[in-house]
C-alpha cells in the first residue's frame, strides 16, 4: 500500500495539450475515481500513472518515490484493462500466476498465492479453464485476480465494468468495492459513469478537457459543485439549469422568477445560471406555476419533465401524484439546496 | 447459417462441380495412373482412364535412374529449414513492423514490400554472380538463404506484420505491467497467439521451397544436390526424349508428400488461405 501524489502533470502530443498540469494527493488505502466525459483525459492520466504513457511534465510519485521515468513492471502497481486483457492461451490459473512467474518467485508460492485470491473471488472452480471459457464477469473476476495476486501498492482500474450488462455492472461493482475494503490497497479507478463514482469512491476527481475541474468526496460533489460543470456532470437525472438575471426581487428566468437563497445575493445584479437538482422541487400551493409537459412513473417516484417559465426541467417527486401533461401544478425550489454559477466560467457563487 | 437450396439449384450447383472436377483432378488422376502404365498405353488412342496393363518397375527405375533418396532429402531438409528459418525471420520483421515504433518504420515497410514486386527471374543472375564470388554455387546455400531473407519472406512478414496489427495493445499492456520486456512479450504472448498465421506462412513457404524450380537449375550442376523438381527433367533418353512414364512415376512420388500434407491440414490450409487474403 501506498500513496501516490501528482504534482503539475502535464502530457502533450506534439503541440496539442492533452494533460493540463494536474495536481493530485491519493491517500495510502483510499479509493480514488477519476470521473468525466469521453475524451477529458482520464484515461490517460491513469496510464501515465501506470508508465504505459510517458509524461511530459512535473512528477508522479507512488509510496514517496518519483516514478516519471520507471517502467510499469518496477512501480509495483497492477492495472485492470477495460476489455479484461486476459492472455487467450493460458489457463485463469497461468494468466493469474504469470507476473508472479517473471518475478522469480517459487512455484510453490505462486500455486498458494493463484490459490488465495481465487477463493477470495470465487474462482476456485474455474483455475483449469481458458478465458474464451468464461463468461464477461467471470473474465472480470479473473482480471481482478491477477492483480491481487501480486499484493502492488496501488491498483489501477481502466473503466472495468463497460464491458457488462447493467445487472452484472452492479454486481460487480459492489464486489470491487468489496475487495477494496478488504485489502485496503490504494486504488485509483477510471470511469465515465458518475453512478459508479459516486457510489464507490472514497474520493472523486473530476476531470474535463484535461484539467481537474474538482476533487471531493462523492456527497461534497453532490451538494456543493464547484462549477457548473461538476453540478451537471454528478446526479441522474442531471442537475436543471435555467438562464437569467439576478435581481433585488429574486432570480429572473425568462417567464418567471424564482426565489433566491441567499437574499445578499440580490446586490449582485448579473447574469448568472440558476441550478437546482430534480429532487428539490416540492408540491406547494405557494409555489410558482409550472406546466406539465411529461410524467414518467417509476414505481418508487415519479419523473415529471415540465415547463417553468420558458425554460423545459425536470423534477423528480416520492409521493405518488396523479399529473397528467398539460396540467399546471404549483413547485416550489428547496431554498437550501439552490446552486447558483456564473454565466460566465460556471463558477459558484453562493 | 446454412441456405437451404431448392432442388434444382442443389442439381446445378452439384453438376456445376462436376464439370470443375476435371480440370483440378483430371491431371493427378493422370499422372498417378500414367506412372504404371507402358509410355505405348499412355499415348493409346482412345485415351485409357484406367490403365489395361501395369508396369510397376517404373517406380524402381526412379530411384535406378538418380539418386532419388538423396535428391528427396535433398528437398525435404531444404523446405524445413527454409519452412523454419522464414517463420523466425518474418514472425520477427512483422511483429516490429506492426509494434515497435522507430523512425520511417512505414516507408521502410513499403520498400521491403516492393521486393515482391521484383521478378526472381530478374535478381537470378545478380545473386548466381554474388554466390559466386562466395563460392556458394553447387551448394545448398543459395536455396535455403534466399528465400529466408528475400523476396518469399516478404510475403511472410506482411502476413505476420498483418496478424499481429490485429493483437490487441492491451495484451501488451497488461504483460508490460506484469514485468514482461519487448522480447519476451513477443515470445510468450505475441508469438503464441501467432500460431494460426505462422501456419499459413508454413504451409505456404515448405510449398514454394518445395515446388522451386528456376533456382536449383542455375545454382546446381551435380545429381546428388539437385532437388526433386530439377530431378524429374532428368529423366529422359539418350536423345534428351522424357521417359514419361517414369518420370510420372517421379513427379508421382514428389507430389505424394504435399498431398498427405494436404489432406491432414486441410483446415488449416483453407484458413492460411483466408488469412493471407490470397485466391486459391
Amino acid at each position: 500500500m501506498a500513496e501516490v501524489t501528482l504534482s503539475n502533470v502535464r502530457k502533450s502530443y506534439g503541440a496539442v495539450d492533452i494533460i493540463h498540469g494536474v495536481d493530485l494527493e491519493i491517500r495510502d488505502g483510499e479509493f480514488v475515481v477519476l470521473v468525466g466525459p469521453s475524451g477529458c483525459g482520464k484515461s490517460t492520466l491513469l496510464r501515465m500513472v501506470a508508465g504505459l504513457e510517458t509524461i511530459t511534465g512535473g512528477d508522479i510519485k507512488i509510496g514517496g518515490r518519483v516514478v516519471n521515468d520507471l517502467d510499469p513492471k518496477d512501480r509495483d502497481i497492477a492495472m485492470v484493462f477495460q476489455n479484461y486483457a486476459l492472455y487467450p492461451h493460458m489457463t485463469v490459473a497461468t494468466n493469474m500466476g504469470f507476473s508472479l512467474e517473471h518475478r522469480g518467485t517459487s512455484k510453490a508460492e505462486i500455486t498458494e498465492r493463484v490459490k488465495w485470491a481465487a477463493d477470495i473471488l470465487g474462482l476456485s472452480h474455474l483455475l483449469d479453464r481458458y478465458p474464451r471459457q468464461l463468461s464477461g464477469g467471470q473474465r472480470q473476476r479473473v482480471a481482478m485476480g491477477r492483480a491481487i495476486v501480486r499484493d502492488p501498492q496501488v491498483f489501477l482500474f481502466d473503466e472495468p465494468l463497460s464491458n457488462l450488462d447493467a445487472k452484472l455492472r452492479v454486481v460487480m461493482r459492489g464486489e470491487i468495492k468489496g475487495l477494496h475494503q478488504k485489502l485496503k490497497t490504494t486504488t485509483v479507478y477510471v470511469t465515465h459513469d458518475q453512478v459508479e463514482a459516486m457510489t464507490m469512491a472514497d474520493k472523486i476527481v473530476v476531470l474535463s478537457g484535461g484539467k481537474v475541474e474538482q476533487i471531493g468526496a462523492p456527497l461534497d460533489l453532490y451538494d456543493r459543485p464547484a462549477n457548473q460543470f461538476v453540478a451537471g456532470f454528478i446526479g441522474s437525472p442531471a442537475m436543471n439549469f435555467l438562464s437569467g438575471t439576478i435581481t433585488p426581487q429574486g432570480f429572473a428566468a425568462p417567464g418567471i422568477v424564482l426565489p433566491l437563497p441567499d437574499a445578499t445575493l440580490g446586490s449582485l445584479q448579473r447574469k448568472a445560471i440558476y441550478g437546482i437538482r430534480p429532487e428539490h422541487f416540492v408540491l406547494d400551493d405557494e409555489g410558482v406555476p409550472a406546466e406539465i409537459v411529461l410524467v414518467e412513473p417509476m414505481g418508487s417516484e415519479t419523473q415529471v419533465t415540465m415547463k417553468l417559465g420558458e425554460t423545459l426541467v425536470t423534477g423528480v417527486f416520492r409521493e405518488r401524484v396523479s399529473l397528467s401533461p398539460g396540467a399546471t401544478i404549483r413547485v416550489r425550489p428547496d431554498l437550501a439546496s439552490i446552486h447558483i454559477f456564473a454565466a460566465e466560467g460556471g463558477q459558484r457563487l453562493n | 447459417m446454412k441456405a437451404d437450396l431448392s432442388p434444382r439449384m442443389k442439381t446445378c450447383l452439384y453438376g456445376l462441380m462436376c464439370v470443375l472436377l476435371v480440370p483440378f483432378v483430371f491431371p493427378t488422376w493422370w499422372m498417378v495412373t500414367s506412372s504404371v502404365k507402358p509410355i505405348s498405353d499412355i499415348f493409346a488412342f482412345p485415351p485409357q482412364l484406367v490403365p489395361q496393363n501395369y508396369d510397376w518397375t517404373t517406380y524402381t527405375k526412379v530411384f535406378e535412374l538418380q539418386p532419388f533418396v538423396q535428391q528427396y532429402w535433398n528437398s525435404a531438409y531444404i523446405a524445413a529449414v527454409v519452412t523454419i528459418g522464414t517463420m523466425i525471420v518474418s514472425s520477427m520483421a512483422g511483429y516490429a513492423f506492426a509494434r515497435i515504433r522507430f523512425p520511417f518504420a512505414n516507408t521502410i515497410f513499403m520498400i521491403v514490400l516492393l521486393g515482391l514486386l521484383i521478378p526472381s527471374e530478374v535478381t537470378i543472375v545478380p545473386l548466381f554472380q554474388m554466390f559466386l564470388q562466395a563460392g556458394m554455387v553447387n551448394t545448398h546455400w543459395p536455396l535455403i538463404l534466399v528465400p529466408i531473407f528475400g523476396a518469399p519472406s516478404v510475403f511472410s512478414t506482411f502476413v505476420m506484420r498483418q496478424f499481429f496489427v490485429t493483437l490487441p495493445t492491451e495484451l501488451e499492456e497488461a504483460a508490460r505491467v506484469d514485468g514482461l520486456g519487448r522480447f519476451k512479450i513477443f515470445r510468450k504472448i505475441a508469438l503464441p497467439l501467432a500460431k494460426p498465421a505462422l501456419a499459413s506462412v508454413a504451409i505456404f513457404t515448405f510449398l514454394h521451397s518445395w515446388n522451386l524450380f528456376l533456382e536449383p537449375i542455375v545454382f546446381l550442376s551435380s545429381a546428388e544436390k539437385f532437388t526433386l523438381p530439377q530431378a524429374l527433367t532428368q529423366y529422359t533418353d539418350a536423345y534428351g526424349g522424357p521417359m514419361w512414364n517414369i518420370q510420372l512415376a517421379a513427379a508421382t512420388l514428389t507430389a505424394l508428400p504435399v498431398l498427405i500434407v494436404f489432406i491432414i491440414a486441410q483446415k488449416q490450409f483453407v484458413e492460411g488461405l483466408a488469412h493471407t487474403g490470397l485466391k486459391g
